[in-house]
């Protein structure tokens, strides 16, 4: 893989100096940092998707503002830092700090008379572990009603045809509740053209407010799993994501900040007798305004609703009830759980952070391409052919092709075949024992073994007069793939 | 407001029923069964009245529920995951039944039982529809729509609840369809959930609905679920303020079927369902009895009005006997003129079928004219773009571009519909005032107080400018809206073979990109133009059918007037001359016996006229 960035940069550093001094000169040295930085993940949806929430559950810190109402209207970046920060990016290109203070741990910024309109993005660095893996973009929905608002976010996730900027995001988590035209539009939309087609590479689908499908019974999170697991098998979800994953981000965003005290007066619920109980939690308003014997102040129980919602507040009151949990650390191990978190977590690891460099090559191959098509000047040529080569002869950019010729339908056999094809390439996470489909803890000959058997099988397959053209060239990548993987097996013996 | 027109509604029909049995017993008692008859279908419409109402709202907004919860039975599939694909309709009947509707001409019915409505009426698992296939007749069509009937209170003022799939979004062709249907509807309920605000896409089809419907009213679900759900109905309100400002009421579902379960008053007032069934029973419903009373007794003012114009030619013969030789001449050339109303030369014959043959020519016209445009803007967005990445867009973009020229050049059919219906029934009005004049052979003396009749036919008073939609709601409630609801959706683009071959290695990376980009391009637009022609096709089919339709119901309408009209002028001529045969004595008796017939007439008139007020 690190051949694959050092000749990125090389191929970076000679459009470097043939960019030098034009007005594209500074933003090809801001690639070569980008290169260097954590991957960037962006956080996109309809409006009302849940975008913000989830990036709290994610980072594990109350730090985007969530509301009732449409909420962000700003794209705004949260990158690791030494300092806490924020600062404004305006469409004029200058840059100023701004003040904010924290509403229970939320960000509040004071844009400072700044016209948002104006403003292109805010970055908030904050010395975060989490975001050190990854910067994360929250950007405003899809489908708002204000038009302005939306185009940021088309503005972001793809950069329209005269504008040679690079996407600003590697990677896409593509919040969906439940299938809507529009999110595929959307996703679409997203994909850039040129390395590969239409990709799923870079996008995870996550169905959001899982726990909302239900209309809050507690058998929601069982719901949402299969309806999560139809979408992604659906044929047109297939080219646009990698797979779908229901993730509760109001559960898991509590479960990352619960307190002793929401756990204590949750108890008092948990201790009413159960029809008591039941009666209480029938509806939200009910919560909000019954049994004042239960100490409980009106403002705590909004608090308490607007934290958990109604399925939370049932989910951890039968938790608490049982005594599964008891303490507010074992709580938030259990809501997380069943949030679904800890699952998108493993496919950020596996799908996106394993592969950054393939990734952010790809990001930086893209908008090089783009700008030798759009302002050639001299010795840019030799650039687009230095692009060209990459994207052509780099081996994980082959398996990206291959992987959305399968996910599109362009390559055909049968789907046992081309699961393990799917697999081998690494559709399912670029590390080797996700590639054999082996677990984790799988000793090194079994490694060994299965991928040499791969290689065999494939070797057959590529060969076979009677396997079609377009497989047997899959086939090639495929053998590529397992070459690589026993490679890098025996390195590590 | 609301509740005063409940009882209002009810009562005009109540006085309209007593004014329609009334003038039964006289066209019977006057001999006109003719007349009797129209009025006996007047009565009909009393009472078994019909209000379709259509629910319409994005995909998983809890329509199903809602419906379920209205009429406390679970009619329609609720699922957290699979939705509802094919139109129901529940309405009131004495017996639990239900009816499948399949797609033909015309379209074929099949009783099945209401356990399986759901199992029809939701989307097909790919997964099940496998292992069970559907039971596939080569005879009839695919099903188009499912008619349940209940006996339930609050459907037995004739509402007609129709529950559509959210499928496609608001934007597709397939919502366009439903908006159309929902035009001759009551009242449209626009159902959104307490989760989020309103979006671009519902509030774009709110826009469209308002110019379409004439009662919208936007129910907002969920509300045990979420805890802001006032914040939303309050950033609703504003989002509608400029639309109207249709009412929002907010629902559970939940709450409404847990309190039919264990008939719990003080829950089910709690799920805001009381408010709902008031608007539709109250508002809808007694708007729609309003209009009912209406169109009754001015059925039964056009009666009275023929049946005077008889007494009054008998009148004038009997009046003076020297005059009745003239009356009888009148009266025979009157019969031309009665019989010309009938002809197809008649005037107003004559308005509507050039009117029918402008309105189909103009209709396609336009129809053709946008679709062009469309195709064009089509053709324009692949030559820049690669089918590849874009097609699924492109896919959605056609849709609801297509969609919005099918509900443009649909409200330029019920406009023009009704500007012609307006029309015809303006020059029946003017040759038919003259014809009545004529049957009544007034006498030149003046003639007694208050006696002057003003031979018009009530048609102001029955709207009649109305008639199309009166022709198109006729047969609304049945088939037709179900056809109407499945016409655009078995349409769609689909994918197209998109012909791409893996390119590996560096030569020719680029012209191959390059040509398989062409071959994408010119295959999309090839895809585009079968898309729209079969659009075309249906969207034609379609219009040329409800033009038809208006045209006989309006054809049929005016003929029938016409034929009583002769049916007047005939029974005027033979009491004109028996009168001439008549004795002074008898002449004397009979004169009086006629004053007091006609006192009877005007006062049943003046219980028709009341009827309303």
């Amino acid at each position: 893989m690190t051949g694959l960035l050092d000749d990125t940069r090389a191929a970076l550093a000679r459009a470097i100096n043939v960019y030098a001094g034009t007005e594209d000169g500074d933003r090809l040295t801001q690639l070569r940092t980008r290169l260097d930085e954590p991957l960037r993940v962006a956080v996109a949806g309809r409006i009302k998707a849940g975008k913000s929430t989830l990036l709290n559950a994610l980072v594990g810190e109350r730090l985007a503002p969530t509301d009732a109402g449409e909420c962000t209207r700003i794209v705004t970046w949260y990158a690791d830092g030494h300092t806490y920060r924020v600062t404004a990016e305006m469409t004029d290109g200058e840059q100023q700090q701004l003040t904010f203070h924290r509403d229970e741990g939320v960000i509040d910024v004071d844009l400072g008379g700044l016209p948002p309109e104006k403003v292109t993005r805010l970055l908030v660095t904050w010395p975060s572990a989490r975001l050190r893996t990854a910067t994360l973009i929250d950007t405003p929905g899809i489908g708002s009603l204000s038009e302005s608002v939306a185009q940021r976010t088309w503005d972001l996730l793809s950069p329209s045809d005269s504008d040679t900027a690079e996407a600003p995001a590697d990677a896409v988590l593509y919040l969906l509740r439940h299938l809507h035209s529009h999110d595929l539009e959307f996703l679409r939309a997203f994909h850039d053209t040129e390395v590969s087609q239409p990709n799923p590479v870079n996008a995870i689908g996550v169905l959001s407010r899982a726990d909302e499908i239900g209309v809050g019974k507690l058998d929601s999170m069982t719901s949402a799993g299969k309806i999560a697991a139809r979408m992604a098998t659906d044929p047109v979800v297939r080219t646009v994501v990698q797979t779908v994953v229901p993730v509760a981000g109001l559960l898991a965003e509590t479960a990352a900040t619960l307190t002793e005290t929401e756990v204590a007066q949750l108890r008092r619920v948990a201790e009413l007798p159960v029809a008591d109980a039941d009666a209480l939690l029938l509806t939200a308003d009910r919560f909000a305004t019954r049994m004042p014997e239960l100490g409980l102040t009106s403002t705590e129980r909004e608090e308490l609703l607007d934290r958990f919602g109604l399925f939370g507040i049932r989910l951890a009151t039968s938790v608490l009830r049982h005594r599964v949990a008891a303490t507010a650390t074992e709580l938030a191990a259990v809501l997380t759980e069943r949030s679904g978190v800890g699952e998108l977590n493993e496919l950020l690891r596996s799908l996106f952070f394993d592969r950054r460099d393939v990734l952010k090559s790809r990001s930086v191959l893209a908008a090089l391409d783009a700008l030798t098509r759009a302002s050639p000047r001299p010795g840019s040529e030799a650039v687009a052919a230095d692009v060209e080569r990459i994207m052509a002869s780099a081996h994980p950019f082959q398996e990206l092709r291959v992987l959305s010729a399968i996910r599109a339908g362009w390559v055909t056999g049968k789907p046992a075949v081309l699961d393990d094809l799917e697999h081998l390439i690494g559709g399912a996470g670029a590390g080797i024992s996700q590639r054999l489909r082996l677990s984790d803890d799988e000793g090194h000959d079994a490694l060994v073994a299965a991928a040499a058997e791969a290689l065999d099988r494939w070797q057959r397959r590529a060969e076979n007069p009677l396997t079609r053209h377009q497989l047997a060239v899959a086939a090639r990548v495929a053998i590529r793939s397992c070459e690589g993987m026993l490679s890098e097996l025996g390195r590590s013996s | 407001m609301a509740m005063a027109s409940q009882p209002a509604g009810k009562e005009a029909v109540a006085r309209a029923t007593a004014a329609v049995a009334a003038g039964i017993k006289a066209c019977e008692a006057y001999d006109r069964p003719d007349l009797a008859k129209r009025l006996e279908r007047a009565a009909t419409s009393l009472a078994e009245p019909s209000v379709p109402v259509v629910v319409v709202g994005e995909f998983k907004q809890g329509k199903s529920s809602l419906v379920n919860a209205l009429v406390g039975a679970n009619i329609c599939p609720v699922d957290d995951d699979v939705a509802t694909a094919i139109p129901t309709s529940v309405s009131y009947g004495e017996q639990q039944r239900a009816e499948l509707i399949f797609e033909g001409e015309p379209p074929a019915r099949e009783p099945i039982d209401l356990g399986d409505v759901r199992r029809w009426v939701v989307e097909s698992d790919p997964v099940t529809a496998a292992v069970e296939p559907e039971p596939q007749d080569t005879n009839r069509g695919r099903p188009v729509g499912a008619e349940v009937t209940l006996p339930r209170k609050l459907l037995s003022g004739g509402l007609t609840l129709v529950d559509t799939p959210g499928v496609g979004g608001l934007g597709s062709a397939h919502a366009a369809a439903s908006l159309a249907a929902a035009s001759m509807a009551d009242a449209l309920v626009f159902v959104t959930d307490a989760s989020q605000e309103l979006t671009a896409s519902e509030r774009d089809f709110l826009i469209k609905a308002r110019n379409l419907c004439s009662a919208v009213v936007c129910v907002l679900t969920k509300t045990d679920f979420y805890p802001r759900w006032r914040t939303i109905a309050e950033l609703n309100a504003k989002h509608l303020r400029d639309l109207g400002d249709p009412p929002i009421i907010p629902v559970s579902s939940t709450l409404r079927s847990q309190a039919a379960a264990t008939g719990d008053t003080a829950l089910n007032a709690e799920s805001g369902f009381p408010e709902l069934v008031t608007f539709l029973t109250a508002q809808v419903g007694g708007a729609a009895a309003q209009r009912r009373a209406a169109t009754a007794a001015g059925e039964v003012a056009t009666a009275c009005t023929q049946i005077e114009a008889q007494f009054e030619a008998e009148r004038s013969a009997l009046d003076n006997p020297k005059q009745a030789k003239r009356v009888v001449a009148e009266l025979t050339e009157a019969k031309e003129r009665a019989s010309a109303l009938k002809s197809a030369a008649a005037k107003w014959s004559q308005t509507l079928t050039d009117g029918v043959t402008d309105l189909t020519s103009d209709i396609e016209h336009d129809l053709r004219g946008r679709i062009r445009t469309v195709l064009q803007e089509a053709s324009d967005a692949i030559d820049e773009s690669d089918p590849a990445d874009t097609w699924h867009e492109m896919e959605a973009w056609l849709e609801a571009r297509v969609a919005h020229e099918l509900i443009e050049n649909y409200t330029m059919l019920r406009d023009r519909a009704i500007e012609l219906s307006e029309r015809v029934g303006e020059h029946f009005r003017e040759a038919s005032g003259g014809v009545l004049d004529a049957i009544a052979v007034r006498n030149p003396e003046p003639m007694l107080a208050g006696a002057k009749i003003d031979h018009k036919i009530e048609l102001e008073r029955m709207k009649v400018g109305k008639q199309a939609m009166v022709a198109l709601k006729s047969a609304y409630g049945g088939a037709i809206m179900f056809v109407m609801l499945g016409t655009l959706t078995g349409i769609s683009l689909g994918p197209i073979a998109l012909g791409i071959g893996l390119v590996m290695g560096r030569k020719g990376l680029r012209d191959e990109k390059k040509r398989q980009r062409n071959a994408r391009q010119s295959q999309a637009k090839n895809a585009v133009r079968r898309y729209c022609d079969e659009v075309s096709f249906v969207a034609q089919k379609d219009s040329r059918d409800t033009i038809r339709r208006i045209q006989r119901e309006l054809r049929d309408y005016y003929t029938g007037l016409a034929d009583e009209f002769n049916t007047s002028n005939a029974a005027a001529l033979q009491r004109a001359n028996e009168a001439a045969a008549r004795t002074k004595s008898e002449r004397t008796k009979r004169l009086s016996d006629i004053d007091a017939e006609m006192a009877r007439l005007k006062q049943l008139r003046e219980h028709a006229m009341a009827v309303t007020s």
